[in-house]
């Protein structure tokens, strides 16, 4: 017998957008490789920058941030290059800092130190760089060669 | 000739032949007591010569007995020496230190020592990665690897020189006696057995056991040492020495600062990883100095060149974009509700500190403010304009990001040269924009540029009181902390020995675990970051150590020393905030293998450095008393 209310999240855009937006870094990449309409949700920028103002008090700033934002590249990218990154290393090592953050401070720190060193990324790759921009190197993970 | 006797026609032996070892002699050998060290050296070759072509045996020694010449055996030194030649063994290669060796280089450098020579000491060691020092213990000789033997040795005994020593016993006793014995003394000791080149703390290539061959120390000895393989007592000898060198510097005593300065090099080879690397650098400024090389550095080519290491230098370790970072975090809180802002940068380079500060104008509450930079930096060679196309991209960046910005460039040799007027009349008086307008706050940015103002004298003083003239909200002031400008010279050079390992040491423990970290692709960058840092290094070193005067242009000068300047100029310090220091803190988590480094406060000040070493210090100030300040500067 058929049922006659079927449930099918990609008939609910709106809903898929508010959960995809709740979930990590990684698990985005991995939605977005389930079908076509999840990869254009999660490319959306707006997902993205609700992962990066995640746990920032105040949300992140408003729309000032996200024009700047924007014009740097935007929050994939920003998530991809530096936040992403930063994120991963201080899950390593809590207590490097010298100090305890609470999560507050610690996501608005992550925050504005990622967007520095994604300004420093943006402005290093101006000017048709002879040379790969390397200011993010020391934030590459490792890659197993062998 | 042959003898046997009691010990009294023995002695008679000794005289009629001069000096004949005695015991020796007895069992039908002459040796002289002077050639004892040196048979002693064959003997052991030749053992192992022998002892190791195993696979080749029945040949071999078929052809010892006979197709070789032998001379009188019972003169055992050039018997010894025909033997050898027929071993006709090419000289090995020195390995070279070349893999990474992972122990902690602090070396507690020892106070001036008050004899010119270094200590030699002689043991028997093993190879240990342990950073304690451990009294190894001694190992039988028949562990040797025949590979080690290095070229100076094989190629016969010229190179070796022993000191005139009373004859050396091969028992693992008297080792260890002569080794407490001499510990402290400045003569040099009979070399026993084969010295062996290597790299303490290697892999299974080296031997587990091996003796150290004696180093001649004493002023003008002429002699090239053959060399250690246990990289701990090494290090301490090569510290030795570096500081031994410095002293017959400092006493114009060049002839054994020659010498000491080949052992050196020789010393080094045998160090693995940072301390390597310091010791070659000392090593080269050490030579300049006493060759009196000059000039040192090719000023015309520098600014490019010197550019793009510290470039590398930026991004192969964190203290520049410390340096950068709490910079403008100061900069950023003394702009609070400016409307127009105007930042002097005093070393421009490639502007790396300016899209940060930007940034964060941009998404301060309440917009970003209108943005001046003007940026000072040295003339071209190849009359490029560097500062002009900074400017262009700092423009584009600005641009993108919706920021009024504005750019001028001044080219000059000097920081002293430079005038008020050039830097503030323009955007204060409100020239363009009506009078109305709000004054622009200004701040005064110098990243590692102060110091080579004090090798003139009155520079600084100049320089201060035209920063006092653009009246500034805020002047950051990021330099080097260490001493490299007081006292004598051997005061100033332990200084930057101490200071510039721990860089190395700092370099070397960063990057090997962001080289792991790095991506294949991106870890020849990686590596290329850090020699090209190590470069960039090296010619500080260099002018630290070789040049003098105006030449000496690295006159580093610590916090405290800094802040006497400040204050007797008519600064006071402004505090750098907790979110300097958090950022500081977290910037440094980020750097894979930055467990060594520190941030620390003081003096409300921010210090970064390796363990408990600070090594770069940023401070904030303003004008003293601003109200004076401002009448007094019309």
């Amino acid at each position: 017998m058929k049922r006659r209310n079927t449930f099918s999240i990609n008939d609910n855009v709106d809903l898929l957008v508010e959960i995809l937006g709740r979930l990590d870094g990684r698990s985005l990449g991995v939605a977005a490789c389930v079908c076509k309409l999840w990869s254009s949700v999660c490319r959306r920028d707006s997902v993205w920058e609700a992962l990066c103002n995640r746990h920032v008090a105040g949300g992140g700033g408003g729309p000032g941030t996200r024009s700047v934002v924007a014009a740097l590249g935007g929050y994939r990218r920003l998530y991809r290059l530096c936040v992403g990154p930063v994120l991963d290393r201080l899950a390593g090592g809590p207590g490097r800092a010298g100090w305890a953050p609470t999560r507050e401070e610690a996501a608005h720190l992550s925050l504005s130190l990622s967007l520095s060193l994604f300004s420093i990324d943006c402005y290093e790759r101006l000017g048709g760089s002879r040379q790969r921009p390397a200011s993010l190197l020391f934030l590459c993970k490792s890659v197993n060669v062998s | 000739m042959l003898s046997s006797g009691t010990g009294k026609m023995t002695a008679r032996e000794e005289e009629q032949d001069g000096g004949v070892d005695e015991l020796l002699a007895a069992l039908g050998y002459k040796v002289r007591s002077s050639d004892m060290a040196d048979v002693a050296l064959k003997l052991e070759q030749l053992e192992m010569a022998m002892g190791s072509s195993a696979a080749q045996d029945d040949a071999f020694l078929s052809h010892l007995a006979s197709d070789t010449v032998h001379y009188n055996p019972s003169d055992l030194s050039t018997w010894l020496e025909s033997m050898l030649s027929e071993l006709n063994t090419p000289p090995p290669p020195l390995p070279s230190a070349s893999i990474p060796n992972h122990q902690s280089n602090h070396l507690d450098l020892p106070p001036v020592p008050a004899a010119a020579a270094p200590a030699s000491m002689l043991d028997p060691a093993e190879c240990s990665t342990v950073t304690t020092v451990d009294l190894p213990t001694p190992r039988r000789q028949s562990e040797y690897d025949l590979k080690s033997i290095p070229s100076a040795v094989t190629a016969g005994s010229g190179r070796i020189v022993y000191g005139p020593e009373p004859p050396v016993e091969l028992n693992a006793r008297d080792r260890k006696r002569m080794r407490t014995s001499s510990s402290s003394s400045s003569s040099s000791r009979g070399g026993i057995g084969v010295g062996v080149v290597g790299v303490g703390g290697m892999g299974p290539s080296m031997p587990s056991a091996t003796e150290a061959s004696s180093m001649v120390a004493g002023p003008a000895a002429g002699a090239l040492p053959v060399v250690v393989v246990d990289s701990q007592e090494a290090g301490i000898r090569l510290v030795h020495t570096l500081m031994a060198c410095a002293e017959a510097v400092q006493q114009e005593n060049l002839k054994a600062a020659d010498a000491l300065v080949k052992q050196i090099s020789v010393l080094a080879i045998s160090q693995g990883g940072a301390m390597r690397k310091v010791a070659g650098y000392f090593a080269e400024a050490l030579a300049r100095r006493i060759y009196r090389v000059h000039p040192q550095q090719d000023c015309s080519l520098d600014s490019a060149f010197s550019d793009m290491l510290q470039m590398h230098f930026y991004e192969s370790c964190p203290y520049l974009k410390f340096a950068h970072f709490t910079a403008n975090q100061a900069i950023l809180e003394a702009f609070a509700g400016c409307r127009r802002v105007h930042v002097i940068d005093f070393g421009m380079k490639q502007g790396m500190q300016w899209p940060a500060l930007m940034q964060a104008l941009a998404l301060r509450p309440g917009g970003p403010p209108s943005f001046r930079l003007t940026g000072i930096g040295p003339p071209q060679p190849d009359n490029t304009d560097a500062l002009q196309q900074v400017g262009w991209k700092l423009a584009q960046f600005a641009d993108t990001i919706h920021v009024d910005f504005q750019y001028r460039g001044y080219v000059a040799n000097s920081l002293a040269d430079l005038e008020p007027c050039m830097l503030g009349a323009e955007g204060a008086a409100g020239g363009n924009n009506g009078g109305d307008e709000e004054p622009e706050a200004v701040a005064v940015n110098s990243v590692l540029e102060l110091h080579r103002l004090l090798a003139r004298p009155g520079a600084l003083e100049k320089v201060l009181i035209t920063v006092r003239a653009v009246r500034p909200r805020i002047v950051t002031v990021v330099e080097q902390e260490a001493n490299h400008n007081a006292g004598s010279f051997l005061e100033r050079f332990t200084e930057a020995l101490h200071y510039y390992s721990t860089m190395f040491d700092s370099l070397e423990g960063g990057c090997t675990a962001a080289a792991a970290a790095a991506a294949e692709v991106t870890a020849g960058g990686g590596q290329q970051d850090r020699v090209m840092s190590e470069v960039y290094l090296g010619r500080q070193i260099c002018n630290v150590v070789a040049c003098e005067g105006a030449e000496r242009t690295e006159r580093h000068e610590t916090l405290g020393q800094w802040l006497g300047r400040m204050t007797r100029s008519g600064f006071e310090p402004v505090h750098l905030g907790s979110n300097a220091f958090k950022q500081a803190g977290m910037l440094l988590a980020l750097f894979a293998g930055g467990d060594g480094y520190r941030v620390e406060e003081k003096d409300g000040c921010l210090t970064l450095g390796w363990h408990t070493r600070p090594l770069i210090a940023t401070s904030a100030w303003r004008v003293a008393g601003v109200g004076d300040a401002l009448s007094a500067a019309r």
